[in-house]
């Protein structure tokens, strides 16, 4: 995401909102390929999410006066591109579910140190993907904003309209049950 | 005895407590006191401190998962803008 300064980034809202397509056209450069990475996480196919994030911006243009500017204007377009990847999600049949359990596995080994070969970071990375796939969809969206964006946690927490208390509450849950994930997969492939 | 069960009480509560922030305490959300608590029970917890450290290695890969900017999305939107009524 590129992070225009907030001023620069206010005056092309403000265009946007009185029907400049040109500022409108520059937000959309701005944001477009980060929104785009969001939205994979929640659909099937790169092809899904193209159309997905291109849906996403043609409600923010639609919306735009309904824009307010106590939020930054990439958390209120994150929010509507969720939203429209929740909407695409759920016209799919559900795929592995993630227990949300957050107990630690008592036998499992610490994998804390485990040295990692190329090829294990590949398969870690696999691992890691179904984790957070797997996850319902209300605690995928913290760990893919907070953990894999990089957003802070205010923003995070803005995006899903919930207050930061409740947001970390979903997050530590989400990174627990991923953290068990890879517990399962060293216990079968050891660390 | 009753030493004995007042002991494993507190140590549980503690148990209890850390094991809900250590993701606070990764993100140093904690006020120093309340860091301190979280480190004193991993001081003396294997368990704690073996989610801790995993959960560490876990957030370094999840980190690891972002991906690089897809330059091509832009034209995309861009053009559906366009074509919009």
């Amino acid at each position: 995401m590129r992070r225009a300064g907030p001023e620069q980034e206010a005056a092309l809202v403000e265009r946007a909102q009185e029907g400049d397509r040109a500022a409108f056209e520059e937000l959309a450069r701005r944001h477009a390929d980060r929104l785009y990475a969001v939205v994979l996480r929640f659909v099937a196919d790169p092809e899904q999410a193209q159309e997905v994030t291109q849906e996403a911006f043609l409600r923010a243009w639609r919306g735009i006066g309904r824009f307010q500017a106590r939020s930054r204007f990439f958390t209120w377009l994150y929010r509507i591109g969720i939203n429209e990847a929740k909407r695409h999600a759920a016209r799919r049949p559900p795929v592995e579910v993630v227990s949300l359990d957050d107990e630690p596995i008592p036998e499992a080994p610490d994998w804390s140190e485990a040295p990692e070969t190329r090829a294990d970071q590949a398969e870690l990375r696999g691992v890691l993907e179904r984790a957070i796939r797997g996850l319902p969809i209300e605690y995928r969206a913290p760990i893919v904003l907070r953990d894999v964006e990089g957003l802070s946690t205010r923003e995070a927490a803005e995006v899903m309209d919930l207050g930061e208390a409740a947001f970390k509450s979903r997050l530590h849950r989400a990174r627990l049950a991923v953290r068990r994930t890879l517990d399962e997969y060293f216990l079968e492939v050891g660390p | 005895m009753i030493r004995r069960l007042i002991a494993h009480h507190r140590y549980m509560r503690e148990h209890r407590w850390t094991h809900a922030h250590l993701s606070d305490y990764i993100d140093e959300g904690l006020d120093s006191g309340h860091t301190a608590r979280v480190q004193d029970h991993v001081g003396i917890c294997p368990d704690c401190h073996r989610v801790l450290a995993t959960l560490r290695r876990t957030l370094e890969g999840l980190r690891a998962l972002r991906t690089e900017p897809s330059p091509g999305v832009a034209g995309g939107v861009i053009e559906r803008l366009r074509k919009a009524p």
